[in-house]
């Protein structure tokens, strides 16, 4: 077992499990929370993730697949790919295959909201390209079952800080041809957008 | 040289005087807040018969004998706050001939933490009545701090003052919820982050409404807690995407103990140093204008187009060009 990364909320490690390529995410202890809090989270949010991904893996949303699940820790498939925020082409917003990909970026995450989830981090840096070309969604950490427009508008948010307008118009389009509650969502992301915070930002780093 | 920085966004009237980066004076006049809030041009008046005192007594105690550039805070805050130091400075740069330079309020509570411990490049919490933000500075297009998350709706500090209100405690809120919540217990509430984003209107409702029925010390102490992780969370999630080696916070409610702690602690778990400057410069002051002022003036050549010498309510952070270092 080897650790592959540290997160601000948890550390993956990669391991074998069944014979296949697995990852662990094992969630953190913050010793600046108080205990109570601390456990009642890690424990909350790993039994809320596990349960989300699983879910979308059943109706066939390209997730990694669960294998095991503890209080604090998940183990699953892994998925050998490139995130998209580390994919120049992307980056740039060059190219008809950065458009493609970011309408399927788009179709997925209506998907998502259509079966009642919300991502909550839903981020260049956790949408995943594998070797033949196909898009993953990792890391539903933040995620959450609803159907508040609101919460949906933010995940639609965070997408349009992290790509440029040229990507999000096709993200856009991507979303709107997969969901039926497009027009709701969109609404409230003006609205959102109205309460005077977030007027001038784009993100440049990650 | 020496830089008189004028401060009034909210409840006080502050003027600080500095010279060549040391601060030599640094005096405030604060209203008193009734249990009702601020009523804005009440503060005005208020802040209007202090003025002229409040800034003799801080050039007497710097002991300058001369000004070479003012400073004054241009937003955010309250209109007619704002309106009383802008005239103050324009009416002493009349007199003495120096300079005018509009400062955002809250790059000041930035850069003076910046400037008391020479730090470059810290990822920054700014916690305040009105604002809760995430940031850091980045160059592109111009050298300014950038807000990497923020609270959705309330400001921590205006969401401590609403529960502290609603539980009858006195003003000053923030340090009266911190008293009532000692010896508290932790229970379950609303905790709310998206990424490096946040919000507390439903924390704040669910312990308005728990207020009712449960000890009062154990709301506060839940309050406190749960706002404060959140916080510290969503810093966390910033610090790791930037890495940044230094952490500050700054602002009113960075004057809290438990917070300080706290987010020693997140950053010294990534091997980041945390720094906060004393209270009187995260309660509002007129020094830390002062303090960008000087860097304005004496970088003033780098600074891009004209400046305007109003007032603005809304004034966001990101607008305010840092051209030193």
């Amino acid at each position: 077992m080897r650790k592959i990364s540290e997160g601000a909320e948890a550390c993956i490690y990669k391991t074998m499990m069944l014979g296949r390529n697995a990852i662990i995410k094992y969630r953190v202890e913050k010793s600046y929370r108080v205990m109570e809090l601390d456990s009642d989270l890690r424990e909350r949010r790993t039994r809320n993730e596990a349960r989300i991904q699983a879910e979308l893996y059943e109706i066939g949303v390209r997730v990694p697949s669960v294998m095991l699940a503890g209080r604090h820790f998940i183990v699953m498939n892994e998925v050998a790919g490139e995130t998209l925020n580390k994919i120049k082409m992307i980056e740039s917003g060059r190219g008809s295959t950065a458009i493609r990909i970011m309408s399927e970026a788009g179709s997925l995450l209506a998907r998502i909201h259509d079966h009642g989830i919300s991502h909550g981090d839903f981020t260049t840096a956790n949408l995943m390209l594998d070797r033949n070309g196909r898009l993953w969604v990792i890391d539903f950490g933040l995620s959450a079952f609803t159907n508040s427009a609101e919460d949906k508008a933010l995940d639609i948010i965070l997408m349009k800080r992290s790509v440029g307008e040229k990507l999000y118009s096709h993200f856009i389009k991507g979303y709107v041809g997969g969901t039926a509650e497009a027009g709701s969502v969109l609404k409230k992301l003006e609205e959102i957008e109205r309460r005077g915070r977030y007027q001038t930002r784009t993100l440049s780093v990650g | 040289m020496i830089t008189v920085g004028i401060e009034s966004s909210a409840h006080t009237f502050g003027v600080g005087v500095v010279e060549d980066g040391k601060i030599l004076s640094n005096v405030k006049s604060m209203y008193k807040i009734s249990d009702k809030g601020i009523i804005p041009m009440k503060v005005a008046d208020f802040h209007q018969k202090n003025a002229a005192r409040v800034i003799r007594r801080a050039l007497k105690e710097s002991e300058a004998e001369r000004i070479d550039a003012i400073g004054y805070t241009k937003g955010p805050g309250l209109g007619p706050c704002l309106r009383v130091g802008q005239l103050s400075a324009l009416t002493l740069s009349r007199i003495t001939g120096a300079p005018l330079y509009p400062v955002n309020h809250a790059a000041a509570h930035i850069e003076v933490t910046r400037h008391l411990f020479g730090l470059h490049d810290p990822l920054v919490v700014y916690v305040s009545g009105g604002n809760s933000q995430i940031l850091g500075l980045e160059n592109v297009p111009r050298r300014h701090y950038h807000v990497y998350g923020e609270t959705f709706d309330i400001g921590v500090g205006n969401m401590l003052d609403s529960f502290a209100r609603a539980a009858g405690l006195k003003p000053a809120w923030g340090s009266s919820v911190a008293r009532l919540s000692e010896g508290g217990r932790y229970m379950r509430m609303p905790y709310t982050v998206k990424g490096m984003d946040f919000t507390f209107t439903g924390l704040l409702t669910n312990a308005i409404g728990l207020l009712k029925s449960v000890d009062k010390r154990d709301v506060a102490f839940s309050l406190q807690e749960t706002a404060f992780s959140m916080i510290c969370e969503a810093a966390e999630r910033a610090l790791l995407l930037t890495r940044k080696r230094e952490v500050i916070a700054c602002g009113g409610v960075a004057q809290s103990t438990r917070l300080k702690k706290m987010l020693g602690l997140m950053a010294g778990s990534h091997r980041a140093k945390f720094y906060a400057a004393p209270d009187e410069f995260n309660s509002d002051n007129g020094a830390m204008i002062a303090v960008v002022a000087e860097k304005m003036h004496s970088n003033a050549r780098r600074s891009s187009g004209t400046m305007d010498y109003g007032v603005k309510q809304r004034y966001r952070i990101e607008d305010f060009d840092i051209y030193w270092r």
